[in-house]
């Protein structure tokens, strides 16, 4: 009797039981195996790596620190933590969280994984082309590019993974690549993803909000700008501007609603979609609990002011990137010139690339060509279209690239003020040369330094090294063949 | 059968559980300590290699064992390179050839009481004294294309922030030196500075500046900030040897005594307390040791300039400092070199009108400042002269001039504080012009309003004024002016009207030359906005009634 139950509980444990029991797939996830099967499946592996960028609330906010706090046009607001004032005065460690860097490389890992694994779908899935799929890598590649080329720009050198990170076997310690060959890479990369991506989506928001070719082109003239291959950069800028997909919007009082307040407009190229299903942190961190302030730099002397005729502004001044009581960085909190965005409504896109930044690199890249007088035109028309101040233009000789670079620099910080440039720009062109022009950092540091502190951080910026940010004391700790830029030792 | 076999089977399995509860885990071992952190002369034992020379030094001088309590210090360590070429310099070959004295001086500078890591440094002092008593003053150095963090000057670090279980190292690749001159010793074994030694001992200062440091007992020190100059530098204002200057300048013949201009002269360039350059860019003006004069001191860019301000909007230039000679400690101060000479601003009383939206931030927005009907808000710390208790902000106002609610009044704006009382905006607290030493009569214009704060007080210095303020109080515009005046009452405004009211607070003595502050304290309730036109600083001799304010400036009636 015994034996028979024991026989028939043997048979059905066995047989019905283990099934689930012992399955080692995640019963609330999908694993690599089942994935990457149909078209649908590269396509949501896309999507993404764009819902990373957007759902994580601080990359954009890393991306405006890096570029901001280190320039002379923000100064950390009542909020700032300690570890933002340090960024700002120059007084960084590399315990200081802001160089983190696991953000970039969590997003390249996703880019890498699409990379790796998408093309294996061609076999799987009959009714995905291998136009789309291209369509799909060049998005991935684009995308790793641009923040390897961020992270290049604010770490010098930096570990260049471009295989995707699958399992624990994987090797996770790497060196450092230095600087130059990641922005070859970089360039490299841009240019196979040129290849594949596509001209136009079908609809607006997926031209401003995805890449495009002309984003591609966009980040192309960026980093030949950075190797200094001038003709390159010319070329890239050209293909966006021949395409006359863009334009200047004339000057009018709806012009910061419609290029900001809203988004991609005509004259943007490349902006990461904030929602209202997708909100930003910018109310809080520029207006709420304001984490940054405008300088007394960019209050009173970038956009510049008429005495004698107030009404007569930079239309990309009051209201628009500030609001001078108060000192208020108000490019994206503003819904129109009039009404700010609330908490439920933080929806302002954040800029990767707009059609003016493109005019601008060109006659960058124009200047050093020694094709000066372009250059010059290229500000002017700009210059006209913004009803820029007499008081803020320059008169330099078109066989005067230096002077030139000047006013390409300044007129850069009036046409993309706070939207994470600056600090990069001046480092562009201070870097070129052997470092011939240190002293546009030097000078831009002096502007914003605390009193009791510029001696000291004016030395500190004579060296190179300290240009760039430390490698963040956890990453020297788990990866060790990290070394430490010479200056944070 | 069955059974047994059971039994042996259960028997074995006892057994067997037994053999491995009894002879398995006996030879487990735990870590028992929380933290492997070592103290700092653990961390020079355990890197011998670099420090054993400083690891020396301690234990010669017997300060091994005290830096390896717990506690909170910071150490300067010098490498071994550092230590033998101190030695080298010293001309001995051993740590024990050295006085002990000198020894235990030297570690003790290298030592604070405190932790203090880089990010709390700036271009002066440490906050905390090492426990030798001198300051170390840090910056940062370029050398050979690679910048530093440097102590003392000379000493660079090279490994900074090294977190150990009693505080924090940062290496050094140079001993610190100790400052072995008093401030007077300093100065005279320049030889570029022996006309200002000359001057320094005719005046007895000299000796002054030679004492060593003493506390008084608020545990405040008599450190001095001395500002000297070259042999140069008085060739340039004409004064090629000492004689000269005395002529100059001693116009009571006697040198020693605190009146001779001379010797006000020597005063006026000595500082009390310690301020490295850091310190004195981090406040407008600075008291002397003459008496009731400050120094100016002004930052452009990085230049720092003495005594360069607008007055009765002229400007008058200043004198540079020599930076890069500045900043010499010694035992009981810090020296500074100028590279021209300058004087006491020998200046009279004049009034100042003191419009307390005239602010540089306010100033600067050129669409709102003094624009007809324009208003800006302002938090606390938009205004750097500006300081409230509350968290409300504060309204600078425009109206029409001449008309609408406040446009009569001076330059048609007044400063608007919603509420002026407590749990709102008090205690609010203006930093005035420029107001030059003398007797001032002091007189605040407001626009009255029905439920205004009626009783404010007034505090010039933080001293209180005798009288206070009332901002119901509408002016009388019927009584004669002067018999108004006598009762400390006017009309500020022209045209006249009694809307606007002016009342005298009292007198007070302006000490130094300079900035000051005044503050608004409301004691009682109130219900409206208060509107502050005008703060009159009017030097007691003067007409206390004309100029009145217009909506475009002064007037005379």
């Amino acid at each position: 009797m015994k034996i028979r139950i024991l026989t028939i509980l043997i048979f059905v444990f066995t047989c019905f039981s283990c099934d689930e029991y012992l399955d080692l797939r995640p019963p609330n996830g999908t694993v690599r195996q089942d994935f990457w099967k149909t078209k649908e499946d590269v396509q949501a592996a896309v999507i993404g790596i764009y819902s990373e960028m957007v759902g994580n609330a601080s990359f954009t906010e890393r991306l405006f620190m890096y570029g901001e706090l280190r320039g002379d046009m923000v100064i950390p607001g009542q909020n700032a933590s300690d570890n933002q004032i340090f960024l700002n005065t120059t007084n960084i460690l590399p315990t200081n969280a802001l160089t983190e860097w696991s953000m970039f490389y969590r997003t390249i890992n996703f880019c890498n994984t699409v990379i790796d694994l998408a093309p294996a779908v061609l076999n799987e899935d009959p009714t995905l082309e291998e136009e789309q799929l291209e369509n799909y890598l060049s998005e991935a590649l684009a995308i790793r590019a641009y923040l390897y080329l961020t992270l290049a720009k604010t770490f010098k050198d930096v570990p260049l993974k471009l295989e995707a990170t699958l399992n624990d076997t994987d090797n996770f310690q790497l060196p450092t690549t230095p600087q130059e060959e990641v922005f070859r890479q970089v360039a490299e990369d841009l240019s196979l993803a040129e290849e594949y991506a596509v001209e136009e989506y079908e609809t607006i928001p997926e031209n401003k909000g995805r890449i495009t070719k002309y984003a591609i082109n966009a980040m192309q003239t960026e980093v030949f700008l950075w190797l200094n291959d001038f003709d390159n950069a010319l070329i890239a800028a050209n293909k966006i501007i021949d395409s006359g997909n863009f334009e200047l919007i004339p000057a009018s009082n709806s012009w910061f609603g419609t290029v900001y307040g809203e988004g991609n407009s005509s004259e943007s190229i490349f902006e990461l979609q904030y929602s209202n299903q997708n909100l930003n942190s910018f109310i809080n961190v520029f207006f709420q609990r304001a984490e940054y302030r405008a300088s007394a730099v960019a209050v009173s002397d970038v956009f510049g002011i008429d005495q004698q005729n107030p009404e007569n502004q930079d239309i990309r001044g009051e209201r628009v990137s500030i609001v001078s009581s108060g000192a208020e960085i108000y490019k994206f909190i503003g819904l129109n010139r009039d009404q700010r965005k609330t908490t439920t409504t933080s929806d302002t896109h954040w800029f990767f690339y707009r059609y003016a930044d493109v005019l601008l690199m060109k006659a960058e890249a124009l200047n050093e060509l020694n094709r000066g007088e372009e250059a010059i035109a290229i500000i002017e028309e700009i210059r006209t279209l913004r009803e820029a101040l007499e008081l803020t233009a320059q008169t330099p000789a078109a066989n005067d690239p230096s002077s030139i670079a000047e006013y390409i620099l300044a007129e850069r910080s009036r046409e993309l003020a706070f939207e994470g440039k600056r600090w990069f720009d001046v480092l562009r062109f201070a870097r070129r040369d052997n470092y011939a022009r240190l002293d546009l950092i030097l000078t831009m540091a002096l502007s914003s330094a605390p009193p009791s502190q510029q001696q000291s951080i004016r030395n500190k910026l004579q060296d190179p090294n300290s240009h760039y940010l430390p490698i963040n004391q956890n990453e020297l700790f788990t990866n060790k063949q990290l070394v430490q830029n010479p200056f944070y030792n | 059968m069955k059974k047994l076999n059971i039994k042996t089977g259960l028997q074995g399995l006892v057994l067997l559980i037994l053999s491995i509860t009894l002879f398995n885990c006996s030879v487990d071992k735990y870590k028992e300590s929380t933290d492997e952190t070592v103290n700092a002369t653990e961390y020079l034992k355990l890197n011998e290699e670099e420090y054993s020379m400083f690891l020396e030094l301690l234990e010669v001088t017997g300060y091994a064992s005290f830096l390896n309590t717990y506690g909170t210090y910071t150490l300067f360590l010098p490498t071994n390179d550092a230590v033998e070429s101190y030695l080298n310099t010293a001309g001995v070959s051993s740590p024990a050839d050295l006085p002990i004295e000198d020894l235990q001086d030297l570690v003790k500078l290298h030592i604070l009481e405190s932790k203090v890591i880089t990010t709390d440094f700036n271009d002066g002092k440490i906050a905390t004294p090492t426990m030798q008593g001198q300051y170390l003053v840090t910056g940062a150095s370029n050398q050979g294309g690679s910048s530093s963090i440097i102590v003392n000057k000379e000493s660079r670090i090279v490994s900074s922030n090294i977190e150990v279980g009693n505080g924090i190292i940062h290496v050094i690749d140079k001993v610190l030196p100790i400052a072995k001159l008093s401030l007077a010793q300093q100065v005279e074994t320049q030889e570029s500075l022996s006309i200002f030694t000359s001057a320094l001992k005719a005046t007895g200062w000299y000796d002054i500046l030679d004492k060593p440091v003493t506390y008084d007992q608020d545990s405040i020190s008599s450190h001095l900030s001395l500002i000297a100059q070259t042999n140069e530098a008085f060739e340039r204002a004409g004064f090629s040897s000492y004689e000269e200057l005395e002529e100059r300048y001693s116009h009571l013949g006697q040198p020693t005594n605190p009146e001779d201009s001379l010797n006000l002269y020597v005063a006026y360039r000595i500082l009390p307390g310690l301020k490295y350059v850091a310190d004195l860019v981090n406040s407008p003006t600075h008291s002397t040791e003459a008496p009731q004069e400050v120094i100016g001191i002004k930052l452009a860019q990085d230049s720092v300039l003495i005594n360069e301000q607008t007055f009765d909007g002229v400007l008058e230039k200043g004198v540079l400092l020599n930076r890069d000679q500045s900043d010499v400690t010694t035992t009981n101060g810090v020296l500074h070199l100028v590279k021209n000479n300058f004087d006491i601003k020998k200046r009279f009383p004049t009034p100042v009108y003191f419009d307390p939206g005239d602010q540089p931030e306010i100033r600067r927005l050129a669409s709102v400042f003094r624009i007809p009907g324009q208003s800006a808000s302002f938090a606390k710390e938009d205004l750097q002269f500006v300081d409230w208790e509350g968290d409300d902000e504060i309204m600078y106002r425009v109206d029409t001039p001449g008309g609408g609610t406040y446009g009569h009044g001076y330059w048609a704006d007044v400063m608007q504080i919603k509420r002026l009382r407590d749990g709102y905006v008090n205690n609010i607290e203006f930093t005035t012009p420029v107001i030059i030493k003398g007797r001032y009569k002091i007189w605040v214009s407001y626009r009255a309003a029905p439920n205004a704060s009626p009783n404010v007080q007034v505090f010039f210095n933080d001293e209180e004024l005798s009288r206070q303020l009332n901002f119901t109080e509408y002016g009388n515009t019927t009584q004669p002016e002067r018999v108004l005046e006598s009762q400390g009452y006017k009309i500020p405004v022209s045209p006249q009207t009694n809307r606007f009211n002016s009342r005298l607070l009292g007198i007070v003595e302006v000490e130094t030359t300079g900035r000051h502050k005044i503050r608004f304290n409301a004691v009682t309730n109130a219900g409206q906005e208060t509107w502050i036109d005008v703060i009159e600083f009017r030097p007691i001799e003067m007409d206390q009634i004309y100029p009145r304010f217009s909506p475009t400036g002064l007037v005379e009636q």
